[in-house]
């Protein structure tokens, strides 16, 4: 038994160094400062590094429309458009890694290993300002609750008892946790699960962020409804790793930019149908 | 907690307001008026975050966030607010208060002083805050008092008019357990010289944090049971389904053979997860509802039962015809000589096979975590997801090996007898 209990431990430290060294490969630009400096600009311009020089690598859960989503390989969405305008702005390219998982897309910036900035409509809060620097607001949004129309209920404390469910890591799944202390939470990886499983009647309601739940209930799960929006007031952050504070001053230079010069205005209608409260 | 409504000081009021504050106190007094339904200001809840590290609870004496949410009355304003905290809560200055105001879902930008103590937070609005708004105020880095109990939060308010009244607690008081055996191990460990050192190093950190090993073992142990649980019923209920198909298999008839052989290829051919998507998101769009865990069982079940069928089908023809034809010859009929001459041979060749496949079988329950049924992955990730910290993942890794390391010793011996059986022989 002993010599069973050796053995399981050598595994895990073998195991956890492959893992290790699997997220640990470093890019090779890793170290090459990017000029952005634009001619003629008057405005100092931060000093900042990206993993690739000329890139702005982006780690997104690609599911939460109309943030962003994915139409084949390729992301669209708000937020997808929004980089964009803040890239052009600082003379970078935007690269999307592949969909990562929401819950481990926060530690993935504080390591600073794979990408440069963390766009998945993060909730800024103190929590998570322990772990990465956020920029500036981009978004103000709240939490909604979504349930079948035909399940009877009408507002959010008549599922406390019940089986709910939310995406893993959000502010929705805290939401539940504080406010709902009775009910039994299902935490998923993506929003699209946790609406299936509603769907499904296997939760009786689902929590998430009101924007893409007004989304959700329009365009694809048209037989779910909103029975209660909730006032959070939170607000989105871009999230930057803490040891590149040079990045996170360059992107709100670029967000106020593009706020100031109209683009932003003119994404935010494309996609939404009421007035931002950015850029007032 | 006091539910009555009186005036504390009247800061430049008229004597008249002074008047029609205690006239309203005594009209309040003498109806027993529910808490705060004369006021300006009606507190909704006051709520406080989990801050255990493995569970929903939230933990006296520690960390959390803690929000107080009021609703200002139609044809009134609020100027400032006070709310007395609870006795013996730790704070982390003013600037760990947050103070949203919205207006429907929109939230307003609004200039406030805050000043906070372990005592109260006194909030002054630039603006009073006007009619039918939301006010929220978070404040975390806050410590409610380590002694378990249920805590109430009230205070007091001046209204548009400038007169000052007592706020009523809310419904639900935040009810605070006392320190578990887990976080007082946690906050020992916090404490020591080793701990820090050994968190400083990064990989460590992420992957064999102490303090959240602490927290996820026992957490993680309820997860591993149910994963066991899926498994030890999955498997055995694997076993007869795998034998019938390897049967089909075997049969005479052309079509049997057919439809058994499409029923393995189609399962062994496929991936479980697609399975499990398949199952879980399919049987109740049909209207078909079974519980989750039952549900998982059965798709493990079928999933297994094809690959056993495959090695009870070699395991079977692996055994000489002679064998079969010296039964028959005995007066046997085919059944008997099948169930106790054949089979009995049979099952010493396919146990090594067979405990691969209950290996399989059981690291595949973390699948099921994807569709939402609580086993040992899905205990996982969402400590994972609450902390950002690897180690939950690696602990589960060691719970998985305290099954299957052993299991591959037996098949090694089992393999190593059968083989000198059969070298023998």
């Amino acid at each position: 038994m002993r010599k069973v209990l050796l053995l399981a431990l050598v595994a895990v430290v073998v195991a956890g160094a492959v893992i290790a060294s699997g997220c640990a490969q470093t890019p090779k630009d890793a170290t090459a400062p990017t000029d952005t400096s634009t001619p003629g600009s008057t405005e100092e311009t931060p000093q900042f590094t990206t993993l690739e020089s000329g890139k702005l690598i982006v780690a997104s859960d690609c599911d939460y429309p109309p943030f962003i989503a994915m139409e084949g390989e390729q992301p669209t969405g708000f937020e997808y458009e929004l980089l964009q305008a803040i890239g052009k702005e600082m003379g970078l390219t935007i690269e999307y890694l592949s969909p990562q998982n929401f819950d481990t897309i926060l530690a993935g910036v504080d390591q600073g290993t794979k990408m440069d900035i963390g766009v998945s409509s993060f909730t800024i809060t103190p929590e998570r300002t322990e772990l990465v620097d956020f920029c500036d607001p981009y978004f103000d949004s709240n939490q909604a609750c979504v349930a079948m129309k035909d399940s009877g209920y009408s507002a959010a404390k008549d599922v406390d008892g019940k089986k709910v469910g939310s995406q893993s890591g959000t502010t929705g799944s805290e939401w539940v946790k504080e406010n709902l202390p009775n009910a039994t939470l299902v935490e998923y990886t993506q929003t699209s699960d946790a609406l299936a499983a509603l769907q499904a009647g296997k939760i009786e309601a689902a929590f998430f962020d009101e924007p893409v739940a007004a989304e959700q209930v329009k365009k694809t799960y048209t037989d779910a409804t909103i029975i209660e929006a909730i006032p959070t007031g939170e607000q989105y952050g871009f999230a930057v790793s803490k040891k590149n504070p040079g990045l996170t001053a360059a992107v709100n230079n670029a967000l106020k930019a593009v706020v100031e010069n109209g683009s932003y205005n003119e994404i935010f209608q494309k996609y939404f149908d009421f007035e931002p409260t950015m850029g007032k | 907690m006091s539910a009555s409504i009186r005036p504390i000081s009247a800061s430049r009021a008229s004597r008249f307001v002074v008047l029609a504050a205690s006239s309203l106190l005594t009209a309040a007094l003498f109806l027993s008026v529910a808490p705060g339904t004369l006021g300006a200001l009606t507190t909704e809840k006051t709520t406080a975050r989990s801050n255990q590290s493995n569970g929903n609870a939230v933990i006296g004496g520690q960390p959390t966030r803690v929000t107080w949410e009021g609703r200002v009355a139609d044809n009134e304003q609020v100027k400032a607010l006070s709310l007395n905290l609870p006795k013996g809560s730790r704070t982390a200055g003013d600037d760990t208060v947050n103070v949203t105001v919205l207006d429907g879902l929109a939230r307003l930008n609004v200039e406030a002083r805050v000043v906070l103590t372990d005592e109260r937070v006194a909030i002054t609005f630039a603006q009073p805050v006007p009619s039918g708004m939301l006010l929220r105020i978070e404040m975390h880095d806050f410590s409610l008092p380590a002694k378990a109990g249920d805590y109430e939060m009230g205070g007091s308010y001046t209204d548009g008019a400038g007169a000052t009244y007592d706020l009523a607690a809310p419904p639900n008081p935040i009810r605070v357990t006392g320190l578990t055996t887990v976080e007082a191990i946690i906050n020992w460990l916090d404490r020591q010289g080793w701990v820090k050192a050994w968190n400083s190093v990064p990989f460590l950190r992420i992957f064999l944090n102490p303090q959240m090993a602490v927290a996820a073992i026992p957490t993680l142990f309820i997860g591993w049971l149910r994963s066991c649980g899926l498994v030890l019923v999955g498997f055995p209920l694997a076993i007869p389904i795998g034998l019938g198909v390897s049967f089909l298999r075997m049969a005479k008839a052309r079509w049997i053979r057919f439809v058994s052989g499409i029923f393995v290829n189609v399962i062994r051919g496929t991936p479980l997860f697609l399975q499990i998507y398949v199952v879980f998101f399919g049987l109740p769009a049909l209207g078909i509802r079974v519980p989750e865990y039952l549900l998982g069982i059965l798709v493990l079940a079928v999933n297994s039962s094809a690959y056993l069928a495959e090695i009870f089908r070699a395991g079977i023809q692996s055994i000489p015809r002679g064998q079969m034809e010296a039964a028959r010859s005995l007066g046997m009929t085919t059944p008997t000589a099948m169930f106790f001459v054949i089979i009995p041979q049979t099952v010493r060749r396919v146990i090594p096979t067979a405990t691969s496949e209950f290996i399989l079988l059981y690291k595949d329950t973390a699948l099921l975590a994807a569709v939402g049924v609580m086993e040992m992955m899905m205990f996982g990730k969402s400590l994972v997801a609450n902390t950002g910290n690897m180690t939950p993942y690696i602990i589960a890794a060691c719970y998985y090996l305290v099954v299957t390391m052993p299991l591959a010793r037996v098949i090694s011996s089992f393999e190593r007898k059968l083989a000198v059986s059969e070298g023998g022989a």
